[in-house]
């Protein structure tokens, strides 16, 4: 993840419904019908992304919360982040 | 792992619901309860005697509550882990222990399993958060930070001086005080501190004091050399 990227900041695409069944909880893509599941760090992700929170603020804020070294958290953001984007989950706000 | 058992304090008014939590957890062979406490001040002495490993906090102690009672405890015993127990998700609360040094937060609806696991994963040195409290516990930290740096970058403009007024000023100095402190005439005193609002941004002496103390920058007025 570039410095460029991380500045930029993710929004979650408007219609992406996220739903809970049995502990389990997945965002639903009317537009395709595809479900992605989430765990636990790719939910809170999700919820940061609101078109303020740039990624750099998400790995800090991890870091601190968890006492992760910061090597393990970017890696967590960035792949979650490309599954986001790459799922069309998301739009990018410079 | 060691055949060691994590050894537990258990911190809560409610004798009916210290017990369950004491049976559930004495019921593993890993976990054993060393001390029990019935409020706030009680849970430090017992604490400070039994030297836990990790210690379960009600936040709703009597006779000082829980996260001040979480505070305490890192001060003194501080290879201790505390959990703070609340009645509900409350996100003040949350957030006020983890300042306060705690490393796990369970409200007491949880499963009694859960809070087995809790003991043993906070003595592993893991941070527990509900999963459903974790991404507003992240936005707040997010908002904190924005907010300190935006109190760095105001205080960035400040002289050298003006930052020595501001850490007496956090202090409750009044004029007399800081002309002494810094060999200055009380006038001069009183120049500055008008410097020092206005840069800052804030209308009173009182919020100048509190822009120091809520926004966490003691730490970087005494890195400028300022003690």
């Amino acid at each position: 993840m570039n410095n460029n990227s991380l500045k930029a900041r993710p929004r979650q695409r408007s219609g992406v419904w996220r739903r809970q069944t049995e502990g389990e909880i997945a965002l639903y893509d009317p537009d395709n019908g595809q479900v992605h599941f989430l765990n636990d760090t790719a939910l809170a992700i999700w919820d940061l992304c609101d078109g303020t929170t740039t990624p750099e603020e998400m790995i800090l804020a991890i870091c601190e919360l968890f006492r992760m070294h910061r090597d393990v958290v970017v890696e967590d953001v960035r792949r979650t982040l490309e599954d986001f984007d790459r799922a069309g989950l998301v739009s990018w706000d410079r | 792992m060691t055949g060691a058992k994590v050894r537990v304090l258990l911190a809560e008014e409610q004798s009916l619901f210290r017990e369950a939590m004491r049976i559930a957890l004495e019921s593993q062979d890993d976990i054993e309860v060393v001390a029990e406490a019935k409020d706030g001040l009680l849970s430090v002495t017992e604490a400070e005697r039994s030297r836990p490993d990790v210690a379960f906090l009600d936040a709703g102690l009597p006779n000082c509550d829980g996260v001040r009672a979480a505070a305490m405890i890192r001060e003194r015993v501080p290879e201790c882990k505390t959990i703070i127990l609340a009645a509900e998700d409350d996100l003040k609360t949350l957030i006020d222990g983890l300042e306060a040094g705690a490393t796990g937060f369970l409200s007491k609806d949880s499963p009694l399993a859960e809070l087995i696991e809790a003991a043993r994963l906070v003595h592993q040195g893991e941070t527990i958060v509900p999963r459903r409290m974790l991404g507003g516990l992240l936005a707040r930290l997010i908002r904190r930070k924005r907010e300190q740096d935006h109190a760095i970058r105001r205080m960035g403009r400040l002289t050298r001086r003006e930052r020595e007024i501001l850490v007496l000023l956090s202090r409750g100095a009044d004029n007399h005080i800081i002309a002494r402190e810094l060999v200055i005439s009380p006038e001069t005193a009183r120049t500055h501190i008008q410097k020092v609002l206005g840069k800052l941004g804030v209308h009173s002496r009182l919020e100048a004091a509190a822009f120091v103390l809520q926004n966490g920058i003691t730490d970087e007025l005494v890195e400028a050399g300022i003690e």
